[in-house]
């Protein structure tokens, strides 16, 4: 057992390493607060002067608009149906999410736990399906979501295409997981009577939760963020999604970046406040399991 | 599920008139329904929808009424090309005319208007507009408003704006200090769409004759060596630039002139008075004005439209002096009709009308389906030709040559 | 029979003879009747092409057109035609009639006659789009089947080489004649098959063959495939005879009226004394973009070599479609006879349970990805363009042309006069720039989102939550604006990062100017982008570990770095692996950031592959080539898959 001293210490070191690579990593961020908060359009570029000093410098790279305004974040949330997006695509990467991580956990249970002919070939099928360079394929996707199985204008055609998008991933990813959970007891359960499925909701979900968590984070994100395809499907304003209202600030020859920054804050807050969410399970530790050898 | 009650307002009103006993002629005349698909955004929404509602307050006798969404410009030419031809689409809609060649050549998504036009309407429009909606003498759509390049300035730093490139220079270098980041002019020269006003000046062109690309011909070069001459001798640009940069600059500042469109307005800050003027004349030869392109937003019926008389009545409202008027005042947009400048209100502006004017010598931008295969040699060329890695020649004769070689992909004999 | 010819096989014999037989007759029938329609078809262009000739000419006079047009329909009344019009196009004038129901003529076409209009404009277009190009891409002749089993033909009049007006003539279609009795064919083909069964019967009765050893089975199976394909065999050179004759007596037939649409013509002509040429050639006998076919002389005889030419490419046709039914043919029989139809039902019943829960997943790939996917490989081997839309893909099949065009061009240095340089349009710089940037990408977010997974789950460390939610943040915002700060950040006089090299003291560096540099600007943007998401995955994937184990390996002496080496990466290695892989897919088609930051900058050298698939189908409309570019993309991520597989036997796991 180390002692505890140099526990403390590493844990300095770790902290200074942790808080630059994290004023990095928010840096360019900074910036879109800055722009959200400047009340103004453009993307801000650094101010120099003649004969910049170090710190004229200094000053042009830190991401401090000039004034401070909240018009950018009023003006979005008023100047369209912007907290109805923001419904609709929670509605939509929720159900994304469900749908995707549940169909997801099934199938990785199954080529997890089970032994059947062309089960290679189907895990493989998840991954190939991933390969096929989606951009040129929108024509055939709008092609049977709307015109074949009449889902256009409607949630379910996104959350369908979303969560096929998604769950090639959640499949191997939860796959992997299940396998380091010890058949043992399972074993122990069918012993005691249980039937598959319950083993399957009883015990396999509660004790992949950090796994599941991951996908449903995951799942969540391939849903929130896609404008293009949600553009396509519908037919209504109404019923577009967050990401589509977005656009519209800086589509063509107009960029109002003011508003796509104050925009783009307001839509990763779901995100950030699901993740903190999440995070517990995440984290939750995975002790009653045990790693198969 | 979204039509259920218009079906049982139908079907109930068959009932209605069984029970009337069929004594008068029955009048179950269903309401059409246009739906108009555009991509404006802020007051230039505010002033389509406020048109519409004009319209169908006019027509609700006839029973139309037009519907209409808003499509973001980056997602629309895909939702047009995925959805139009699988009669899936609107039965208007207003785009750009970048894409109308490609859109006739495809056979599948505008209906030809010639059938429709008489004079009176036809006559109506700025010629110049018309004929960025012709393709191969015929004409697919109405019109709507158009955008294209001016000088932009700030009224505190420049008093009068200048006339004759000379001037420019002049008044340009006298701002330019590279160092603090000034600079007398900025626009986005390295892009091809904004280099064509010079381009077009010197008499370049992208297609001739017909749709034959001819990148590299002498006009062009020439007007790329003027470009460098601004760059390189009078220095009075900055590098890189961008449209974030140009807005930027003049947003700080930094600079008192761009060559920019009216989409720019909409990004100056609220504290800077701007004025607009028509773009300078070019000295060196022999004070040939400069000619940027136009874009026109035409107001296109779709092919696969099952109200396609409805619709051009609604495509000539849209595009009459009177709803051409709420767009100017109220978008702030320019009009393609002629009318509409000779009102007092838009002809007592002097940004419409400084943009009005430029409009007399700009010319369309080709439609040609083959123009969406040069804007990548094309800006290719550009960028090597202002960072200095190959000479205008060299540059564009290889932006030529790719461009060639695409086209003879796209065109072979069946 | 049991002895010699097994049930399945017999079975498989039956079924596979049964549709080979359906199918070839379905295609000698598709055969027959496109043949059929095709006459029609040229019978109609002959005789619109011939009119069109009439009416250019009474155009050309200018004398009283409107009354010579009349005149001249009425007479060309007399040839086998259900109506004909005659349309100017300026002014949209109907100069002429013979339709029912188009009312007092001359006259302006009405509103809802505008498609009439738009037909001939349509036309026009196509004469000046193919003359300008001098290629024929556009048809120039309209032909449309009517509801009513009418032939509508639309042909182009033209006066001084322009198009003035045109034609338009409602042909009654016949029915085809129906092709020689298939009866004979059948007859035989079953002859043989029957012949085989009684010789089996029999043999099997003698005990000649004797169903002992394992490989008999196969020489069964050999022995019917070989009989089934006799069989087929016999049936499609007796048809294809069949359909040779049948052609032959439609072209006569087509001479035949050939000669009357003449005499007719003559007629008019004579009448109005207008300047006719001489006919040498059939010079009506032209497909839809008016070409010439050279198939008869102009005199009611047909051209063997004309003729030949059009017979060989049909035969080559329906051979093709005969090899495809005798390999499906020999499918199913192997299907069947092998016994894997058997085995695929067993196996559907006994693991029923695995399926039921891998189903759902399954069908929602198979109707979202695999449509879509097959669609773009069959794309692939076709030369669709915009200006063919909504020509049947069969018409535009090239084969292979597409990926030789790409994969064969291996120009990548050209020489020039300053001595050799890139060529950065060639695929295989593109390649090698994709491959730099997907491993160059994939390894700075592994590693990077490793590491932070790593620290943030060292126990006891404080503000963990803080840390890792201002981590993810790159992920959550969305990258269109980060991208694009990103880009700003490299400007060379105005970007942040300049400014700091500055600020130590360094020279501003052009960024996007360089191809080096320029990749580093894409790089820098995508590692930002992606290392969140590895963070998360392996944070999930850590918790797997238990701490015992760490314990156990810290009592035996092991070091940090052998506590990570053999017990925190093998157990990451089922998530890690997936999420190595799908990134390795991801970063290879990532088309934002390359798009956003660098623009593939300078002078394209930093495009990579999906970028080029992009401009290729959506700036040059050539998606045929597109949808190649792209199944080479797939090809390369497919093969790289299953190699990162088999090294990593990740799916050996737990199997």
């Amino acid at each position: 057992m180390k002692d505890t001293l140099t526990g403390e210490m590493n844990h300095i070191w770790l902290h200074l390493f942790l808080i630059s690579f994290t004023l990095l990593a928010v840096y360019p961020i900074l910036w879109v607060f800055a722009i959200a908060f400047s009340g103004n359009q453009s993307l801000m570029i650094a101010d120099i002067s003649a004969n910049p000093t170090f710190f004229d410098h200094l000053r042009t790279i830190l991401p401090w608009p000039q004034h401070i305004s909240w018009q950018n974040f009023s003006d979005v949330m008023t100047e369209q149906p912007f907290a109805r997006w923001m419904l609709n695509s929670v509605i939509v990467a929720a159900l994304t999410t469900i749908l995707g991580v549940f169909l997801a956990c099934t199938a990785a249970y199954s080529f997890s736990r089970f032994k059947f002919p062309a089960q290679r070939a189907g895990l493989m099928s998840f991954l190939v399906s991933q390969m096929f360079p989606g951009t040129l394929m929108l024509v055939p996707l709008y092609i049977i979501i709307v015109k074949y199985l009449h889902l256009g204008n409607t949630y379910w055609g996104l959350i369908m295409v979303y969560s096929t998008t998604a769950i090639p991933f959640c499949v191997w990813m939860l796959k992997g997981y299940f396998d380091t959970i010890s058949v043992e007891i399972e074993e122990s359960a069918i012993m005691d009577g249980a039937t598959r499925t319950m083993i399957f909701f009883r015990i396999i979900l509660p004790l992949a939760q950090p796994a599941i968590a991951v996908t449903a984070l995951f799942s969540f994100m391939t849903g929130w963020n896609e404008f293009i395809v949600a553009s396509l499907f519908m037919e209504e304003e109404i019923r577009y999604t967050a990401p589509v209202g977005l656009r519209f600030f800086v589509g063509g020859f107009a960029q109002q970046w003011g508003y796509f920054a104050a925009g783009s804050i307001i839509v990763s807050l779901p995100v950030v406040i699901l993740f903190m969410f999440t995070q517990k399970y995440l984290i939750s530790g995975l002790t009653a399991g045990g790693v198969k050898g | 599920m979204e039509s259920l009650p218009r079906n049982k307002g139908i079907v109930l009103k068959l009932w209605i008139c069984l029970l009337a006993g069929l004594a008068l002629p029955c009048q179950v005349t269903a309401q059409t329904v246009l739906v108009v698909w555009h991509s404006y955004r802020g007051q230039e929404k505010v002033a389509f929808e406020k048109v519409v509602e004009n319209f169908n307050r006019a027509n609700a006798l006839r029973k139309i009424s037009v519907t209409t969404l808003a499509v973001p410009y980056d997602a629309y030419a895909d939702k047009i090309t995925a959805a139009i031809p699988r009669g899936k689409g609107p039965d208007v809609f207003i785009f750009a005319q970048d894409r109308l060649g490609g859109w006739i050549e495809a056979a599948n998504t505008v209906e030809p208007l010639d059938f429709y036009l008489d004079d009176a309407v036809k006559q109506r429009f700025l010629k110049s507009t018309t004929d960025a909606m012709t393709y191969h003498g015929s004409i697919y759509g109405l019109p709507l408003n158009f955008k294209t390049l001016a000088l932009i300035y700030n009224k505190a730093l420049i008093k009068t704006p200048p006339k004759t490139s000379g001037e420019l220079v002049k008044l340009a270098k006298k701002f330019t200090q590279p160092q603090a980041g000034r600079f007398g002019l900025a626009y986005w020269y390295s892009n091809w769409y904004y280099h064509a006003a010079l381009m077009n000046a010197f008499g370049g062109r992208a297609f001739d004759p017909g749709p034959e690309p001819v990148l590299d011909n002498p006009e062009n070069i020439k007007s790329l060596i003027y470009l460098l001459k601004w760059c390189n001798t009078d220095k009075i640009m900055p590098a890189d630039p961008s449209t974030a940069l140009v807005t930027t600059l003049f947003n700080t500042q930094k600079t008192p002139m761009v060559f920019n469109g009216p989409w720019f307005l909409g990004e100056i800050d609220a504290h800077i008075k701007y004025g607009v003027a028509v773009l300078p004349t070019i000295d060196e030869i022999g004070g040939k004005p400069m000619r940027p392109w136009i874009t026109v937003e035409g107001v296109y019926i779709a092919l696969p439209s099952r109200h396609k008389e409805e619709s051009f009545a609604f495509a000539t409202y849209i595009t009459s002096v009177e709803a051409a008027k709420i767009m100017a005042t109220i978008g702030r947009q320019l009009p393609a009709n002629k009318a509409v400048y000779a009102l007092p209100e838009i002809a007592g502006d002097p940004v419409l009308s400084a943009f009005r004017k430029q409009l007399d010598t700009a010319v369309p931008m080709p439609n040609f389906a083959e123009m969406t295969m040069m804007w990548s040699p094309a800006s290719t060329a550009m960028n090597k030709i202002v960072k200095g890695a190959a000479s205008p020649e060299e540059a564009m004769r290889e932006a030529q040559r790719a461009v060639v070689e695409s086209v003879r992909g796209l065109r072979k004999s069946q | 029979m049991k002895k010699f010819v097994s049930m399945p096989v017999a079975v498989g014999l039956l079924l596979a003879a049964a549709l080979a037989f359906f199918l070839g007759a379905l295609f000698v029938d598709q055969a027959a009747e496109d043949m059929a329609r095709s006459i029609e078809e040229r019978r109609g262009i002959v005789q619109a092409m011939a009119l069109s000739e009439v009416v250019s000419r009474i155009e050309s006079q200018d004398t009283d057109v409107e009354g010579r047009l009349a005149t001249a329909v009425k007479y060309w009344g007399r040839l086998e035609t259900g109506g004909i019009r005659v349309i100017r196009l300026s002014g949209a004038r109907l100069l002429a009639s013979s339709m029912p129901g188009d009312g007092t003529i001359p006259r302006r076409l009405k509103m809802d006659e505008k498609y009439l209009f738009d037909l001939g404009q349509r036309l026009r277009i196509a004469r000046e789009t193919n003359r300008d190009e001098g290629i024929a891409r556009k048809k120039e002749i309209e032909l449309e089947h009517m509801p009513d089993n009418r032939l509508s033909v639309s042909a182009p009049y033209l006066v001084d080489g322009a198009v003035r007006g045109y034609v338009q003539l409602n042909l009654p279609q016949h029915k085809p004649a129906r092709l020689a009795s298939r009866g004979p064919a059948i007859l035989g083909a079953a002859l043989v098959i029957g012949v085989f069964f009684v010789l089996a019967l029999a043999l099997g009765r003698y005990g000649i063959f004797r169903p002992d050893g394992r490989g008999l089975s196969r020489g069964q199976l050999a022995l019917a495939a070989g009989v089934l394909l006799l069989g087929l065999w016999i049936f499609a050179v007796t048809q294809l005879s069949a359909l040779a004759d049948h052609r032959w007596r439609l072209e006569e037939g087509l001479a035949e009226h050939f000669m009357l649409v003449r005499e007719a013509s003559r007629d008019i002509s004579q009448s109005f004394a207008l300047k006719t040429a001489p006919i040498t050639d059939n010079r009506w006998d032209v497909d839809e973009y008016r070409r010439p076919l050279h198939i008869n002389d102009g005199h009611g005889h047909l051209r063997l070599k004309g003729l030949d030419g059009v017979q060989a490419a049909l035969f080559k046709e329906m051979r093709r479609s005969f090899d495809g039914v005798g390999l499906l043919a020999l499918a199913l029989l192997l299907f069947s006879g092998a016994g894997w139809a058997g085995r695929l039902k067993h196996t559907l019943v006994e693991n029923r349970e695995a399926y039921l829960y891998v189903s759902p997943a399954i069908i929602g790939m198979l109707i979202l990805v695999f449509f879509p996917f097959l669609y773009g490989i069959v794309l692939s081997f076709t030369d669709a363009t915009i200006y063919n839309t909504g020509a049947p893909l069969k018409e535009l099949w090239i084969g292979f042309t597409n990926y030789v065009n790409i994969l064969a061009d291996i120009h990548v240095f050209a020489r020039t006069g300053q001595g050799w340089v890139v060529n950065y349009q060639n695929f295989y710089w593109t390649l090698y720039i994709t491959v730099a940037w997907t491993v160059v990408n994939v390894s700075i977010g592994v590693s990077v989102g490793l590491l932070l997974a790593l620290i943030l789950n060292t126990k006891g460390l404080k503000l963990r939550a803080v840390y890792r939610v201002l981590l993810i943040l790159p992920w959550a915002i969305p990258n269109y604006i980060t991208a694009l700060i990103w880009r700003g950040m490299f400007h060379k006089q105005f970007g942040v990062i300049n400014q700091v090299i500055q600020m130590c003291g360094g020279e501003p560096v052009a960024w996007f100017d360089g191809v080096f540099s320029s990749f580093i600007t894409g790089i820098a943007t995508n590692g930002w982008l992606s290392f969140p998401f590895m963070m998360v995955m392996c944070l999930g994937g850590l918790q797997s570990i238990s701490q015992e184990m760490y314990e156990a390996a810290r009592l035996d002496g092991a070091g940090r770095w052998h506590q990570f080496r053999y017990i925190t990466l093998p157990s990451l290695k089922p998530v890690l692996v997936p999420a190595i892989i799908i990134s390795v897919v991801w970063t290879f088609n990532m088309f934002n950031i390359i798009f956003l930051v660098s623009g593939g900058e300078p002078a394209g050298s930093n495009e990579i592959l999906i970028t080029q698939a992009y401009k290729i189908a959506f700036e040059q409309y050539r998606y045929g080539y597109a949808a190649a570019y792209s199944t080479i993309i797939f090809v390369i991520l497919l093969a790289y898959g299953i190699f990162q597989i088999k090294m990593t036997k990740a799916t050996e796991a737990n199997i």
